[in-house]
Parts: C-alpha cells; sequence; structure tokens
C-alpha cells in the first residue's frame, strides 16, 4: 500500500500539474480577466507598445502608398527570382496563424483542459496574422482594386474566370475561408464572453456596446446546449481546414515543376511548420502577457511547458522534412534536383541555409530539456529565434530555388529593397496595433470555459425519490 | 488499489489455434498458388504480404511510444495488445529471409549488368547496392527489436514492482524511439517498395508508411480490443467511452492517409514531370485504375463515412468490423504500391497474392495470440490505469 | 386558470444558487414535480441541464451536414460551369474537368458552408439577437453571466402557483427566490 501510495504521488507530479493557480473560484478568475477592459486606467506599458505598434502601421501605410504610386518594380523581386519578400512573408504569418486554430479546435477534439485560457488570444493572434498575410499577395497584384475578378470567380464583362487548376485560386479559397471562419468561431467564442461584461460594465458607454455585441446571451440550458454543440462541430469544421490551409500553401510550390518546390512532402512538412512557428508566436506574446498583466494563476506553467513540447514535436517533423529533401534529392538522380540541394548548401545563400539548419534542427534540440522549457525569459528569446528560423526556411525554399534558373543566363542574385523590408516591418506594427488592441477592450481570456475546470463546476445528476423520468 | 490479474480469457488461446489453422490453409494455398504461378510471382505477393503485416507490428511499437509520451486512457486499454504485437518482431526479422532470397527478383539494381546499361541507377548505386541493403536491414531489425524488448521488459517490470521510475523511463526511449522509427522506418519503405522502381521517388512515402502503418496497427488491436471486452476480465472494463476514443483515432488515422495518399498523387499529377509520372501512369490503365478507384471507395470513403457517426464508435459490433475491414483493405493499398511495378501491362492477380497474406496473417495472430495470454490483459502498474478504469465522455 | 396572474405582469419566479450542484438538484426536482416551463441560467455550460429540463438534442447537426453537402455541390457545379462551359481552356493537355484539382476549391466550400451554418444556425436558434427579455428585469440576474446559478419557473406553467411554487423553490436550497416582472 505504501507503494501504491508513493506511486500515485509520483505521477501525480507527472501527468497532473495543475492547468488553474490554486485559490481560485468563480469570482477570481471573471474578475481578473474583466477588469482589463473595464478598467478605465491604461497601463503604461501598453500606451507605450501599442505607439510601437502604431510606428510599424504608419511606416506600413507609407510603404503601401509608395507602392500603388510607382508599382511593384519598388521591391527588389525581378527575373528569375519573381517571389520573394511578398510570398515569404504571405507564408510566415499565415503559418503563426495556425497555431491559434490549433489551440482553439484541434485541442478542444482531444478534450485538452490546458487549451481553454490561451485560446481566445491564440485564436486572435490567427486572425490578426491571416490580415497580415492576406496583404502580400493583394499587394503583389499591382492593383488590388482590380484583384476582384482575378482572384474570384465575378461574372465580368470579358467572360474570364478564375482558373481552377492552378493552386493560387485553391489559394484564395483557402484562406479567404479560413479567414472566415476563423473571425467566425472566435466571435462565437466570445459571446458568453461579452454577456459577462455586458453585465458587470459600470460606465454606460461599454454597457450598451457590449450589451449590444452580446446579442442578449442569456446563458439558459437551451443556449448553452446549442452553443457546444455549435462549438464541437466549429472545432470540428476547423481542424480539417486548418490542414488544408497550408497544405494548399505548399501546393503553391509543391505543383510546380521547379526543383526546390516541387516536393510531395510538401504538405504535411509545411503544416508541422506553421504549427511550429505559430506556438512560437503563442510564446513570444503569452510569455510577457502573463506577466505583465498578472495572469500567472491562469495561464500556468503547464500551458508553457505543453506549449514548448508542441514545438519541439513539430519541429522534429520539420526537421525530418530537410533530412527528406536533401536524401531525396540526391536519390532522385536528377540533375537539377542535385544541383539544386548543392547550391542551397554552397551556393550564394548557403549561409541562409546553415543558419537555418542551426535553428530549426540545432537549437530547437533545447526544447528536450526540462529546465529550458520552464525558463520563461530563455524561453521567450528562444520562441523569437524560432520565429526567425521559420521565416528563414521559407526563404531558403523561395529565394534559393528560384535564382538558379533552368537556364544559366537567367541565374542573378536577389537583394530585398528597404520596400520590401518596411512592407514586412510594417505588418509586424499592424499586428501589434491590432493585438494591443484586443488586449484592451476585449476579454482575452475564455472566463466561461475556465470557470468549467473548478472542481466545483462538476456536477452529477442524482434523480431523487421525486426524480425517475 | 487493485487485486485483479486481469488473466487472459480462453478465447487468447481460441485465437492462437486459429492463427495456426489458417496459417496452415495460407501455406497449402501458397503451395498450390506457387505450384500454379511460379517462384516470381511468389517472390512479388510474399514482398506484398510481408510488408502488410510487418506494418502491424511496426505500426503497434509506435502506438505504444506515443501512448508512453502522451498518457491516456485510450492507450492504457490497449497497451498489452500492442506490446504483444511489438514481441512478434524478432518473427518478422526471420520472416524477412524469403525477400533477401527473391532479391534478385524483386529489385533490379541487384543485377550489374542492369546498373551498367542504366546511369539513373548508376547514379544511386552508392545506396541501391545488396552490401548496403542487406547490412541497413539488420541496423532497422536491431533498432526496432532493441526498443520492443527494452519497452517490454520496463512494462514486465512495472507490473512487478510498481516502480514509477519506469514511466518515466518508457517516456524518456519513447520520445527518441519515435525519431529513430521515423527515419529507419523511411528509409525502409525506399528499400522494400520504393526501390522497386528504382527510378521512382517521392519524398512524402516514408510518411505514407508511417501513418498506413499505424492505422494497421490501430484497426488490429481495436478488433482484439472488442473480441477481449465480450468476455471476463475485460467485459467489466472496457466501455463506450474507450471505444468512442479509439474510434476517432482510427477516424483520424483514416483522414491522415488520405490527405497524404491525395497529397502526393495532386503533386504528382499536377506537376506531370517525366520522372515522376510514370508511376500513375502504369497505375491509371489496364485494369489498375479499378484498384486506384477501389481504395478511394473502400479504403477511405466507406470506413469513413460510418466513422462519421458518434453511434458507430460507441458500438462495439460495428467499430469491430469497421476495424477489421481496415485491417484487411489496407493490404490493397500495399499491392497497389508493389504489384503494378511488377505487371505495367495490366492487372493481374493469382492464387498467391492471395495465399500469402493468409499464410503470414495466421502465423502473425498466432504468436500475436501466444504473446497475449503471457501476460495480464492490462498493465496492473501503469499509472493511468484507475482514470482509464473509471473513464466516461458523452 | 391564473389568468389574473398575466394581468399583474408576472414572467415567473426566479431561485438564485451559490453553486452548480444545487441548481442540477433543484431541476431535477422541478421537472420531478410536474412543472414543464422551467429554464435554468449558469455561468458556463452544464450539458446535464439540458438533458433533465428540455430533454432532447439541437438539430444543429443535421443543418450543418446539408449545408456542407450543398457546400460541396456548389463547389463543383461552379468550377464545371466555369472551366468546362463558359471558358473552356486546354492546360496542358489535362481534361477539361479537372476533377481532381477541383477536390480542393471544393472541399473549402463546404467547410465555409457548414461552419457560416453552425455559427448562424446557433444563433438563430436561439432567437438571438434579443434585446429584451424579462429575466433581465431581476436585479441580481447580473450575476448570472460571473459565479451564480438561476433557475426560472415561468407563470405561464399550468402548474404554476406563485406560493406554492416559491415554497418548493425556497425548499431547494434558493438563497433567494425573485419576481420577474413581465
Amino acid at each position: 500500500m505504501a507503494q501504491q501510495g508513493h506511486m500515485q504521488a509520483g505521477s501525480t507530479a507527472v501527468l497532473d500539474e495543475p492547468v488553474l493557480g490554486p485559490g481560485q473560484n468563480y469570482e477570481t478568475i471573471t474578475e481578473s480577466v474583466a477588469q482589463i477592459p473595464l478598467s478605465s486606467r491604461t497601463p503604461l506599458g501598453w500606451v507605450f507598445g501599442f505607439l510601437i505598434g502604431l510606428g510599424g502601421l504608419m511606416m506600413l501605410q507609407m510603404a503601401i502608398g509608395w507602392l500603388l504610386l510607382r508599382g511593384v518594380g519598388i521591391w527588389g523581386n525581378n527575373v528569375p527570382v519573381g517571389w520573394a519578400f511578398d510570398i515569404i512573408n504571405f507564408v510566415w504569418w499565415i503559418g503563426i496563424g495556425h497555431a491559434g486554430t490549433l489551440i482553439s479546435a484541434i485541442l478542444l477534439l482531444f478534450k485538452q483542459q490546458w487549451r481553454m485560457s490561451i485560446s481566445r488570444f491564440a485564436e486572435a493572434m490567427t486572425i490578426f496574422a491571416v490580415a497580415c498575410a492576406a496583404l502580400f499577395p493583394l499587394l503583389h497584384t499591382g492593383r488590388p482594386w482590380l484583384a476582384a475578378y482575378w482572384l474570384f470567380p465575378y461574372p465580368n464583362t470579358m467572360g474570364l474566370w478564375p482558373q481552377f487548376r492552378s493552386p493560387l485560386i485553391w489559394d484564395v479559397f483557402a484562406v479567404s475561408t479560413y479567414a472566415t471562419v476563423s473571425v467566425v468561431f472566435w466571435i462565437v467564442g466570445l459571446i458568453p464572453d461579452l454577456a459577462t461584461m455586458r453585465d458587470r460594465a459600470v460606465s454606460k458607454v461599454k454597457k450598451h456596446v457590449f450589451g449590444v455585441l452580446a446579442l442578449g446571451w442569456r446563458g439558459s440550458a437551451r443556449h448553452w446546449h446549442r452553443y457546444e454543440v455549435a462549438t464541437l462541430i466549429l472545432a470540428g469544421l476547423s481542424t480539417p481546414l486548418v490542414l488544408s490551409v497550408h497544405t494548399v500553401v505548399s501546393f503553391d510550390f509543391a505543383v510546380s515543376v521547379l526543383p526546390g518546390w516541387h516536393a510531395t512532402i510538401f504538405p504535411p512538412y509545411f503544416v508541422a511548420g506553421a504549427i511550429y512557428s505559430g506556438f512560437a508566436m503563442v510564446l513570444t506574446l503569452a510569455i510577457p502577457i502573463r506577466a505583465a498583466y498578472g495572469l500567472e494563476h491562469l495561464i500556468t506553467m503547464k500551458h508553457i511547458d505543453n506549449m514548448a513540447k508542441v514545438m519541439l514535436a513539430t519541429a522534429l517533423i520539420v526537421g525530418y522534412g530537410y533530412v527528406m529533401e536533401a536524401f531525396f534529392a540526391w536519390y532522385s538522380a536528377a540533375p537539377y534536383e542535385r544541383y539544386m540541394m548543392f547550391n542551397r548548401m554552397t551556393g550564394p545563400y548557403g549561409w541562409t541555409y546553415w543558419l537555418l539548419i542551426f535553428v530549426n534542427i540545432g537549437l530547437v534540440q533545447l526544447l528536450w530539456l526540462r529546465s529550458v522549457r520552464y525558463n520563461t525569459k530563455l524561453l521567450f528569446v528562444l520562441s523569437l529565434i524560432f520565429n526567425v528560423g521559420m521565416w528563414l526556411e521559407r526563404f531558403v525554399i523561395i529565394v534559393t530555388s528560384l535564382h538558379r534558373d533552368f537556364l544559366p543566363s537567367s541565374w542573378d542574385m536577389y537583394y530585398p529593397t528597404r520596400w520590401d523590408f518596411m512592407m514586412f516591418f510594417g505588418t509586424i506594427g499592424l499586428f501589434l496595433t491590432l493585438f494591443f488592441l484586443f488586449i484592451r477592450f476585449v476579454p482575452m481570456i475564455a472566463m466561461f470555459e475556465v470557470r468549467t475546470l473548478l472542481p466545483e463546476a462538476k456536477v452529477h445528476v442524482d434523480h431523487g425519490p421525486t426524480g425517475g423520468h | 488499489m487493485t487485486t485483479e490479474t486481469y488473466q487472459a480469457p480462453d478465447s487468447v488461446s481460441g485465437l492462437q489455434t486459429k492463427g495456426i489453422g489458417t496459417a496452415v490453409l495460407g501455406l497449402l494455398l501458397t503451395g498450390a498458388g506457387f505450384a500454379m504461378a511460379g517462384l516470381d510471382r511468389f517472390y512479388e505477393a510474399y514482398l506484398v504480404a510481408y510488408v502488410f503485416w510487418v506494418g502491424v507490428s511496426l505500426g503497434s511499437l509506435a502506438l505504444l511510444m506515443v501512448h508512453h509520451l502522451s498518457g491516456g486512457a485510450w492507450g492504457v486499454v490497449i497497451r498489452r495488445p500492442l506490446e504483444a504485437a511489438t514481441r512478434t518482431l524478432p518473427l518478422m526479422a526471420v520472416l524477412f529471409l524469403p525477400i533477401v532470397a527473391g532479391m534478385g527478383h524483386l529489385y533490379h539494381w541487384t543485377h550489374a549488368d542492369a546498373v551498367a546499361a542504366d546511369p539513373i541507377m548508376q547514379a544511386k548505386e552508392a545506396y541501391l547496392n545488396a552490401p548496403f541493403f542487406l547490412a541497413r536491414q539488420v541496423f532497422y531489425f536491431a533498432c526496432w527489436i532493441v526498443m520492443a524488448t527494452l519497452l517490454n521488459r520496463w512494462s514486465a517490470e512495472q507490473d512487478r514492482t510498481g516502480d514509477p521510475a519506469l514511466a518515466v523511463k518508457m517516456a524518456r526511449l519513447s520520445g527518441g524511439g519515435l525519431l529513430v522509427f521515423g527515419l529507419t522506418v523511411t528509409f525502409a519503405a525506399v528499400d522494400w517498395t520504393m526501390s522497386v522502381n528504382p527510378h521512382w521517388f517521392s519524398t512524402i512515402w516514408g510518411m505514407l508508411y508511417m501513418v498506413g502503418q499505424g492505422l494497421s496497427a490501430l484497426a488490429f488491436v481495436i478488433a482484439v480490443l472488442v473480441m477481449l471486452s465480450t468476455v471476463p476480465p475485460l467485459d467489466r472494463v472496457v466501455n463506450a467511452s474507450h471505444l468512442h476514443d479509439l474510434g476517432k483515432l482510427l477516424f483520424a488515422f483514416l483522414m491522415l492517409w488520405a490527405y497524404l495518399s491525395f497529397s502526393q498523387f495532386i503533386i504528382i499529377y499536377s506537376a506531370n514531370l517525366a520522372e515522376e509520372i510514370p508511376h500513375y501512369l502504369v497505375r491509371s490503365a489496364g485494369g489498375w485504375q479499378w484498384v486506384g478507384w477501389s481504395l478511394v471507395l473502400l479504403h477511405f470513403a466507406l470506413p469513413y463515412g460510418l466513422l462519421l457517426a458518434r453511434d458507430t464508435k460507441r458500438n462495439f459490433n460495428r467499430l469491430r468490423v469497421i476495424a477489421m475491414w481496415v485491417v484487411v483493405i489496407r493490404l490493397l493499398d500495399y499491392y497497389w504500391h508493389v504489384a503494378p511495378e511488377f505487371h505495367t501491362t495490366g492487372l493481374s492477380v493469382t492464387l498467391v497474392d492471395v495465399a500469402l497474406p493468409i499464410a503470414l496473417g495466421g502465423i502473425f495472430v498466432a504468436v500475436f495470440a501466444a504473446q497475449l495470454k503471457g501476460r495480464p490483459l492490462l498493465p496492473l502498474q501503469d499509472p493511468g490505469l484507475a482514470k482509464a478504469l473509471t473513464h466516461h465522455t458523452h | 386558470m391564473h389568468v389574473h396572474e398575466e394581468k399583474t405582469g408576472l414572467y415567473g419566479l426566479m431561485a438564485e444558487f451559490d453553486q452548480a450542484q444545487p441548481l442540477v438538484d433543484a431541476a431535477v426536482a422541478v421537472m420531478g414535480a410536474g412543472y414543464s416551463k422551467v429554464e435554468a441560467y449558469s455561468p458556463f455550460p452544464i450539458e446535464e441541464l439540458n438533458d433533465i429540463i428540455h430533454r432532447k438534442r439541437t438539430i444543429l447537426p443535421k443543418l450543418v451536414l446539408g449545408a456542407g453537402l450543398t457546400g460541396m455541390a456548389s463547389g463543383f457545379a461552379l468550377q464545371y460551369g466555369t472551366s468546362v462551359l463558359a471558358y473552356p481552356l486546354n492546360v496542358g493537355g489535362r481534361p477539361l474537368a479537372t476533377w481532381t484539382a477541383w477536390v480542393v476549391p471544393s472541399y473549402e466550400l463546404t467547410i465555409l458552408f457548414a461552419a457560416l451554418t453552425a455559427a448562424v444556425g446557433m444563433i438563430a436558434l436561439n432567437g438571438l439577437p434579443q434585446p429584451y427579455h424579462p429575466v433581465f428585469n431581476v436585479e441580481r440576474f447580473d450575476r448570472a453571466s460571473s459565479d451564480k446559478f438561476f433557475l426560472v419557473v415561468e407563470a405561464a406553467d399550468p402548474r404554476f402557483q406563485k406560493d406554492e411554487t416559491t415554497r418548493l423553490l425556497e425548499g431547494l436550497g434558493a438563497k433567494g427566490v425573485y419576481d420577474v416582472a413581465e
């Protein structure tokens, strides 16, 4: 028996770390989340961060303005590297978005309770990241106001239709569906919490705004039943959707005939890379936010640890992808494939490849160590580096494959211009602006879900003597 | 906590007997088929049958390691069937020998004159040559058998002592083990089936095999678990919630298999490159296209559509039938990978193609059942056992 | 039977509970006592309450399945219409009806239609947006979205009798029983 007890204690320590800090009840959970948007005091740190974001956003506006005046010639893209920063940044942002859907949908299906306190802001991250991503292909068309009939099946006077055999049009369908469903899922998830905000707001304006947004939610048993069914369905639909989105993004490259792009491993390897970079971004955001707003009891070390583990697992799949690319480039015995890999490793951009390997295959192995996963400062720095690593991956795939054309006379180097960098850092500004607005005005943790983690939220039905139905 | 020992019921011995009977029947049929079609057809069929059954063992090893890492009630109830399946790996290593004997027919790249006349095979010679091939096989089986042996030994030790350090040890091995598994299975898949056509390549092939093996193993142990759940001692343990979880996993694996297969197809189809497209050109004519359509309908649409309903996943009998169907239909996928390469002009099936999977299956099941009854049917000291026994979901 | 109560403008009686378990027990008891127009309110989903009070599952999954199939059919129809009928274009000798490539947009439309139906269907079946509801007339109901649990028996219930119902609710451990104005 003594041994049994010992085993129980040991296993509890290993498996059942709490996803909720000690001493919580319904009111403490609600208050610690709801007071952030309801408070009239704006923390100085928030103002500071928001201004940085706003600065970036202004830079973006300038970059877009100049782009629309002068055309895409202001970017560094040119033959043979016709796709560069625009698609690198697009894939990078879309990939980041994937972690939010993974947390809110896939982990919901797997009944992972640790998702609850991070799902709301991870989903917000998804929406903002997709918004940043969508800017790039749209602006790369040069005249985005004409893009409606290039992208969508719109019956125009020239009788032209999109080319449905092209992965680029698949991308339009995938990304716009993804953006729509993510927004819908997020708003549905917000409704009960908006009702809480309505009921707790003191200022008349806030009470009215939240009141309209809450749609008159009452939290009746019938409401909740339909709500839970709808949420499960949305999760069930979002799961294959999120896998399809990065799969379709990978098709943009893989269905071409270009060595370095055309590889059947691309779909699963892109999806894994997306989740890896997305979790890196969630950590980049979660670690400072939980410290700044004192939310350590809701976003616990268990959450941080689990996210680090997911990053490790997906990074290993990404690493597997790199190994497969290299091996099959050789095994294919196709001279173009072999040259592509040789050039990627030893050509003029070789340093980007080895930096990428150092980060995504080398550095990420640190996450095997518990001491690293539990060191939030180190993990924060690592998460930034992993984001850079995944950006580099797309750079390597896109630029090194393109800059050596089939025709050696077309070989050339690609150098981004200042406008490329301004666009890229500008979208980071847009992302930060939206995110700071979100944490100031919207409850950033799903209060109603976290309440269900409390032991007193568990009920059992006892059909007493008067029951018996 | 529990005094129950969960001894295997008589039905496991019955399964063993059935396995032996099936093996004898299969071998007799194989003999007849061999007499009809000759040695070459035997080797071709043997390769498919072997890859099919070794997939159950290897998939079980992977699922076992995933369970040691993730925990969860779904894994506790199937841990012993999974472990028993991994203990067939030494047998599978021995059963590989006929493939070694048939290398000359199965693998074109073993012929020096053919290589001398083919620049592509020459370029791959550093990898595709008989000594290195054999060395790799020894290495793969050594890795798999060592991992399976350690996990099984520690598991037995855990039953006896309940030492909590063992669960941690098994989780540690599984973390690195899955990495080793992924790489070895990938290269094994290249060796066994991709190199049947030494010109063709596809980078997703390894992943397709990992998922296919996971699917085979999961379907196999679900069928075994439902069989065990009809009689004591597991009839009081296994409930609809366990099956629901396993059914969802089966559903996910089916989806993943379809996803990877379709991805490979659409990428090769769209690019239409001379290096790769022959793979699908051969398979879209001469009757082979019906095998492909059967895969879409019978390997994906049918079980997927049935598993969509919540009730199917919670119904013991229906889930067992679907699981057994998936085990069987997996054969068609491997057949589709291998057979068209030997019969590029058109579909060609002989008796050995059916007889050998039956024969190897009988042997596999008999050894599996013998292994299964040697240990308690539940891991007695698994840290998640108590939770698994009271597992209930809606 | 109790026509006069409608004139007084009473919507029903609301009982307040501190915890989820007493609410569930009270719901079982009230339903057991033969009431039918009952509703429970909680700050988080308690799936058991729907089984106790309403006893039927929503039709939402069927609507979603229908919408998903419609989306898939629209996807294939759209692509067939534009690529085969409206503007046939030979690309690399592939068939005009390239169903393999069409799988992707049709798949996305399946999910789009289904997801929008799930969200809009949930809101519509719940009768939202609904700016006014009598339960909001009770001041304490502000807490229904934070930490308190409520059970409402409507005056329109054939078994409703104000005094008797109040006593029943108080006997079930309610922290307070309030009149809900119409």
